[in-house]
């Protein structure tokens, strides 16, 4: 019906409308739509084809206009909200503490990371980790800042590399898309897998696992191994094992070329169980030291031996000659074929221009303490052709003084973090030469970094199918793989570890992955599981806790308790409690028995003459991972004092007759390999040896290793020194081969070095009777326990001094403790939010470290002694800073602090400028990082400052009172100990003791008080709240050496 | 008894005096006054340009580091307070010690002090952190509860110096120039220079009466201001002394600050009197060479007790058997910074010696060239101080350099760029002599060897 009554009254209207053609009488289509776009711009419709209507268009002009002009009027606003759903453990503005490990090229730490609101901020040694106890190294503490680098990976990236793996251009891909093309070509088998140690018991047993499903094989080879160490004890006693090695039982120890308390193997460790046995009495030890170089063990040394780098072996084999052929003390005394062994290297002494009154005096320490000795030597900076030998003499020589088992563990609890060897990765190397590999998978190593090209490394990578890399960054080796499949931050990820033997620690996450990063172990499962050979984890998490419930919970002996308690427990602890482990470390096990047989493989033929290139790894830098770690390329090496870079070390001998001044540019050829390098003049090293540290010249590693500051750079950070070495006859030759060295005239780079090292030789300003560092010998000490203080009678004010009734903090510092490891540095960096400035302002002296590490040298340049002096603000009860400051912007607290004000500060430096010990720090410029992920790193108990205010070290006042509130919350008093400030948590060697010096009874007071306690610059009687205790070397040849003159 | 030559040369009369002297104000400036002008500006413009980069971007840009906590900033501010001393010296105590030959130099000198303490002024805030907080330093009620100032620093002790200092030198200059502002403003011929000049004479009639409080005013303005020539640099030398640092606490700085402040000053004058003489020639018989020879004279004294200060430091260093205090001393004279010392030395010491001979006293190349030496002699003396000090004390692992950078130089050239354009502007805007205090040190009416009885404070204008 309605349809007919429409259609009437259409043909109605049609009768009846008005017309102007026949298409508007007919309604056709088209003219309707012409007729509609007749008067075109429409303000409000929009044209099918443009994106906006006139009056559209000028809306949206309008309001941006206004919301450009207004944006620029006020900042937003950042409503800081509460959480809505809380999560259990987190209280706002109060940290929470989780343990964990962490493993840094074989340097295995248990830490204690502090985060806030979830960010971790601050890594703390785990006291109650056998390995480290407490512990860290500037690097473990630099790791925090690691999670937060800008230049991390934020996801999985697939790289388009052509036939030579050389023009690569990286497109970002799934995980899911990743995953599809990986496992096509993981169906194809064999698939090798590189990484270094993992020392992660479950980590292995997973690649295991997976290397059983895709007929993988797993090979395993570290940058900074221990090769020279395994082998000689396989050829020695027939296990291929690292040591542990004792020096708490030790009463001499002897290295040759080892830089254990700086660089080799486990120097925590090692500089935590040192430290226990330089107790200032007359059971302290002693450490003698030969080498080439100058380390920081060297700089320790109570004797340091400067021997050309030809000859450490020969010394070791003369030192032995000396106590079995001339003293004929020992079993193998009357062995002729120990004798033969030994003849050549009768007259090492002479030979090396070395008094031999050392190899007599020190031959009759060793054996007078035999069983109470270690002979140490290994390392980078080892002639490779020595290495072997050398390990085999060191071994024959500690088997002989009965020390095996004693003071080198090897069957209690042996390291178990170099495991790689270099064998290994060569014949990886011929097997992808060979084709027979399809899959490659690299696991936190950065083999294209720190092998030559004449490796063929990066030339064999051709002739695999998949190359997949797995590191943190698409750096040098992440930019010529076909798949960067970025793992987690360890701080992100969970694992374990077995740093050694029986001593399992547990690694747990402390934030969310930060980025679209996918475990390593993860990958692998999944990997396992798209392959069809399912898992019975269904991640990661779970194949870890499956690991140890069915492996290590079963090791757990203390008693009852269900596997979820002991978890909890592991987790709580970050290292499984065996009640008896600390009980049955400390034991000693049977000597092995030594084959002789050894002695037939530790020859070596004469090098030939000239200077040799010995490469070194820095306390700081290590391997070069972490070069884009601003702390990191900051750190004052402990030795140098120079920060951002690498440089060749000459010896001043070397120097002279070259022409070479600090920083003169020289061209270095060794093994064919040329590079540019800027000098440094190392006092006491030899003159036949040069070094060069490895770990820079990263291109690829990020903003901060670029020196151009650009993300992927020509010009890094120093020069990539592993290039030096070279394959020759199944070695890596990396230290020890002929150098050559030319002057590239005029040209100079500058080495921004935080000490003034220039007036050294200016005899005219010899720093002589200024009794800044009380140090004396052991003989003195003996005598008198105040030798080597430099006193000046009764000082007295004539103005009020300041009382102290409640706490009075102080702090002591023992010198003979500290080995100048500089761990403290970074630590104090990382509480305090300390910035690092960059090359250009050190070299201008604005360095920002509130603590640094005082290096001086003491005596003949040609072999000086070195005395290392933590110097950070004393906290003077008379404190030259507070009486000058106009506005009263540093004060003094009635506990004895003095206290900087920022935000009163005006900046007239007048403080620093009258601080006899120039502690104090200027803003020059903001320093403030606004960068998105690295300013998560600030710890926020402590102001960041803005410029143009003054900071020193506060005591970490910010660790006192929340101690003071933490006791007033529990209402209890405060305990001695429990007030540990960042640089104290974080010393290796205990060397520094904080605390109330009103408490009689605490530490602090005692050694304040104690006779070996001094102030520095005490005739100033600023009375500071830092005394030092007396440094005391023990050398041999006490009477004939320069100790004499004690104090006065 | 001694008697200085006439005063002024050319047989004036009291007419020829005021126009004379009347006449920079009144005409046209000259070619020459327009290109020092320029050329002052254009340095100004880099003084400015250098301090908003400084306070924008940071101290970082000047030479200042770690142990040198004080560079630049500090050197010329101590520089610029030096020259000033020389304005009130010639105002005040020659003036309360009946030197009539001040007469003629007086009015530029005091300009001089108050411009160069008006650009000393600049330093202490632009070397601070943040200069925008400055006022911090002034005692005054404030809302930031209990937090006051420190009395027991010396840069408090400074900033009430150099303020009581400044102010005095203004109101001095100020107060001796109404009668010379009013004649010119009876000789304007235009509406806003009558007006302007009227506003600045204070209603000043010439009466008896307004002569009477105006010499006693004058009187109690110079004894006022005498002990603060003293006390000004004593106490910017406090800012050395009071500290602990070697080679800045000694008791010997004050009297040797002042005695080099003096020296400086009259450095200053002198060049500044030899250009004037150049650019005004009228003026040459105001500013005799007798004048230039009296400050010489001085300049060559002052510097004998320069050389002795630094002798004695010398002695001192020995003496106390304290061995960092030794070895600032040897490092000042033979440490790396060594050519600044001998700089200093040479340029205050030995050059001024050559004032002995009365022909270099006289020739005005002569003592121009020294007199600059002498200004850069005393720069370098307070670079000496600050920089050599700092950079080697006590420990030396800190020890450090200090390299100019170009922020340095900006602020430093600059501030000459600041200084004369105020100085050109004074003497297009003042008149550059006293014309009422010169007209009775005329000869007029008197015996040329004839001693004047009735001088002293009172002058018939």
């Amino acid at each position: 019906m309605s349809e007919i009554t429409e259609n009437n009254q259409t043909q109605q209207n049609k009768s009846e409308k008005l017309w102007v053609g026949l298409e508007h009488y007919y309604d056709d289509p088209k003219f309707l739509e012409m007729a509609q776009k007749e008067f075109l711009s429409s303000p409000l419709s929009s044209e099918p084809d443009s994106e906006f209507g006139r009056r559209e268009f000028l809306k949206l002009m309008g309001a941006s206009i206004a919301l450009a002009s207004t944006s620029c009027i006020r900042r937003p606003a950042n409503k800081i909200v509460p959480y809505v759903k809380r999560p259990d453990e987190v209280v706002p503005g109060v940290a929470n503490y989780y343990a964990t490990s962490w493993l840094d090229n074989g340097q295995g730490f248990g830490m204690v990371i502090k985060t806030r609101e979830g960010r971790p901020i601050k890594a703390e040694g785990l006291l109650e980790h056998p390995v480290n106890r407490g512990g860290l190294s500037a690097r473990a503490q630099a790791h925090v800042l690691s999670v937060y680098d800008p230049d991390r990976a934020r996801g999985p990236k697939k790289n388009i590399v052509n036939e030579k793996r050389t023009n690569s251009d990286s497109v970002e891909v799934t995980w899911e898309a990743a995953d599809k093309e990986v496992i096509e070509q993981l169906k194809k088998g064999k698939v090798r897998i590189l990484s270094g140690t993992l020392a992660s018991p479950s980590t292995e047993s997973l690649i295991s696992e997976f290397s059983r499903a895709f007929g993988a094989k797993h090979i395993v080879w570290d940058n900074l191994g221990a090769d020279d160490v395994k082998e000689g004890q396989a050829l020695c006693y027939g296990q291929e094992a690292v040591p542990r090695y004792r020096f708490d039982k030790a009463k001499t120890v002897v290295s040759f070329g080892a830089d254990f308390l700086g660089t080799y193997l486990s120097p925590v460790e090692f500089t935590k169980l040192f430290a226990k046995s330089r107790h200032a009495g007359p059971l302290m030890s002693q450490l003698v030291v030969f080498e080439s170089l100058y380390s920081l063990t060297g700089a320790n040394a109570d004797t340091r031996v400067s021997v050309a780098s030809d000859q450490l072996f020969a010394s070791l084999m003369g030192l032995i000659h000396e106590i079995v052929v001339v003293n004929k003390k020992s079993s193998y005394a009357g062995n002729a074929e120990v004798q033969k062994w030994l003849e050549p290297y009768a007259n090492v002494a002479v030979n090396n221009g070395v008094s031999s009154e050392i190899f007599s005096q020190l031959a009759q320490e060793l054996w007078k303490n035999r069983g109470e000795s270690l002979i140490i030597s290994g390392g980078l900076n080892i002639p490779t052709k020595q290495a072997v030998p050398l390990q085999i003499a060191t071994n024959f020589l500690n088997s002989l003084l009965d020390n095996d088992g004693k003071t080198i563990d090897v069957n209690i609890s042996p390291n178990k973090t170099y495991k790689g060897s270099f064998k290994a990765l060569a014949l990886l190397i011929d097997e992808m030469k060979n084709g027979q590999v399809s899959t490659l998978i690299i696991h936190r190593s950065n083999p294209i970094y720190s092998l030559p090209v004449s490796s063929g490394f990066q030339e064999a990578l051709n002739k695999v199918g998949l190359v997949i890399y797995t590191g943190d960054r698409n750096d040098e080796t992440g930019r010529i793989s076909n798949m960067f499949l970025p793992d987690h931050h360890s701080l992100e990820n969970w694992g374990d570890g077995e740093f050694q033997k029986q001593v399992y620690s547990i690694q747990q996450p402390t934030i969310r992955p930060m980025f679209n990063t996918r475990a390593f172990q993860d990958s692998l499962l999944t990997w396992m599981s798209l392959g069809g050979s399912k898992s019975a984890a269904k991640d990661w998490h779970d194949y870890l806790v499956n690991y140890w419930k069915s492996n290590i919970y079963g090791q757990w002996t203390k008693g009852a308790k269900s596997f979820e308690e002991f978890w909890v427990d592991v987790l709580q602890r970050g290292v499984m409690d065996v009640s008896n482990l600390s009980a049955k470390r400390s034991a000693t096990s049977g000597a092995r028995p030594f084959s002789l047989g050894a002695l037939k493989n530790s020859k070596v033929e004469a090098a030939p003459p000239g200077t040799k290139l010995l490469m070194y790894s820095k306390v700081g830098m290590g391997d070069g991972s972490m070069a884009n770690i601003s702390w990191i390329q900051e750190f004052p090496d402990p030795v140098t004092k120079i920060t951002w870079d690498n440089y060749l070390t000459v010896s001043e001998e070397f120097a002279s007759k070259n022409g070479l001044k600090e920083g003169s540019l020289v061209e270095v050829t060794a093994n064919e390999y040329v590079e540019a390098l800027p000098v440094h003049i190392q006092p006491g090293q030899h003159s036949n040896a040069v070094g060069v540290a490895v770990g820079y010249g990263r291109r690829f590693a990020g903003k901060i290793a670029s020196e151009s500051g650009e993300e992927v750079s020509n010009r890094s950070i120093g020069q990539n020194a592993f290039l030096f070495a070279k394959l020759e006859n199944d070695q890596w030759i990396r230290s020890g081969m002929t150098v050559k060295v030319t002057v590239i005239e005029d040209k100079f780079h500058p080495l921004a070095c935080t000490q003034g090292h220039h007036m050294l030789r200016d005899k005219k300003f010899e720093v002589k009777d200024r009794n800044i560092i009380a140090h004396t010998s052991l003989t003195e000490f003996l005598k008198n326990k105040k030798a080597g203080i430099h006193q000046h009678g009764e000082l007295k004010s004539i103005w009020p001094e300041h009382k102290y009734t409640g706490h009075k903090w102080a702090m002591v510092i023992d010198s003979n403790s500290c080995t100048g490891c500089s761990a403290c540095v970074v630590a104090c960096q990382s509480e305090n939010n300390i910035p690092a400035v960059g090359k250009r302002y050190v070299l201008e002296g604005r360095e920002m470290h509130w603590i640094r590490i005082d290096r001086y040298y003491r005596g003949d340049p040609e072999a000086p002694e070195t005395l290392y002096q933590p110097m950070l603000c004393q906290h003077c009860d008379n404190a030259p800073c507070e009486t000058v400051c106009p506005v009263v912007a540093t004060s003094h607290s009635s506990e004895g602090l003095n206290e900087m004000i920022y935000n009163r500060c005006v900046g007239t430096r007048y403080c620093s400028n009258n601080c006899p010990y120039k502690v104090r720090r200027f803003n020059w410029f903001n320093y403030l990082d606004h960068n998105d992920t690295l300013k998560l790193a600030y710890n926020p108990e402590v102001t960041v400052r803005s410029r143009g205010v003054m900071e020193k070290c506060t005591f970490c006042v910010q660790r006192i009172k929340e101690a003071k509130q933490t006791a007033q919350d529990k209402k209890v008093p405060l305990a001695d100990g429990d007030i540990r400030t960042a640089c104290q948590q974080s010393c290796p060697a205990d060397a520094i003791s904080f605390g109330d010096n009103n408490d009689k009874g605490s530490q602090v007071s005692q050694l304040f008080n104690s006779d070996r306690a001094s102030v520095v610059l005490e005739e100033l009687y600023a009375k500071p709240a830092i005394k030092y205790l007396t440094k005391i070397k023990n050398p041999l040849m006490a009477q004939v050496s320069s100790h004499q003159e004690g104090g006065h | 008894m001694f008697t200085r030559d006439q005063l002024i040369t050319g047989n004036k009369t009291l007419e020829q005096i005021t126009n004379d002297i009347c006449e920079p104000v009144e005409t046209v400036p000259t070619i020459k006054w327009v290109a020092l002008m320029l050329g002052a500006n254009s340095t100004l413009l880099i003084f400015v340009s250098t301090l908003i980069m400084i306070i924008g971007l940071g101290m970082g840009l000047m030479a200042v580091n770690h142990p040198i906590g004080w560079g630049t900033d500090i050197i010329t501010f101590v520089f610029w307070i030096g020259i000033g001393h020389a304005g009130t010296l010639i105002s005040a105590i020659l003036f309360l010690f009946r030197q009539k030959w001040r007469t003629s130099i007086a009015r530029s000198a005091e300009a001089m002090t108050v411009f160069a303490v008006m650009t000393a002024g600049i330093f202490p805030l632009l070397h601070t952190g943040r200069p925008w907080l400055g006022y911090w330093l002034l005692p005054y009620p404030n809302q930031r509860g209990p937090l006051w100032i420190n009395f027991r620093s010396p840069l408090l002790w400074d900033v009430f110096a150099v303020s009581t200092y400044m102010t005095v030198s203004v109101v001095f200059w100020y107060v001796g120039m109404v009668p010379d502002f009013a004649t010119l403003r009876d000789r304007a011929k235009n509406k806003i220079r009558k007006i302007a000049y009227g506003a600045l004479s204070l209603g000043w009639r010439g009466t008896a009466r307004n002569w009477s409080h105006y010499e006693m005013t004058y009187l109690l303005l110079a004894g006022l201001s005498t002990p603060l020539v003293l006390s000004v640099h004593t106490i910017v030398s406090f800012d050395f002394a009071v500290s602990q640092l070697p080679g800045w606490h000694t008791t010997i700085f004050p009297p040797y600050f002042v005695a080099g402040a003096i020296f400086s000053g009259f450095g200053m004058v002198v060049t500044l009197m030899t250009l004037v003489r150049i650019g005004f020639p009228k003026f040459k018989d105001y500013v005799t060479i007798n004048h230039m020879e009296v400050m010489n004279k001085i300049i060559m004294t002052t510097g004998l007790m320069v050389g002795y200060a630094y002798a004695t430091e010398f002695f001192i260093a020995w003496y106390s058997g304290n061995p960092f205090e030794s070895f600032v001393f040897i490092n000042r004279a033979f440490g790396p910074y060594a050519w600044s010392y001998w700089i200093m030395v040479t340029c205050n010491v030995f050059i001024p010696q050559l004032f002995w001979w009365k022909s270099i006293r006289r020739s005005i190349p002569a003592m121009f060239v020294i007199s600059i030496c002498v200004n850069i002699g005393m720069w370098f003396e307070r670079f000496v101080i600050v920089v050599t000090s700092l950079h080697r004390d006590f420990l030396p692992a800190n020890w450090g350099d200090f390299i100019f950078t170009w922020a340095d130089f900006g602020v430093l050239f600059g501030s000459f760029g600041f200084f004369l354009t105020l100085f050109l502007l004074y003497l297009r805007l003042a008149p550059a002599i006293s014309i009422a205090e010169l007209k009775p040190v005329l000869n007029v009416g008197r015996d040329n060897n004839g001693h004047d009885a009735s001088s002293g404070g009172t002058h018939h204008g």
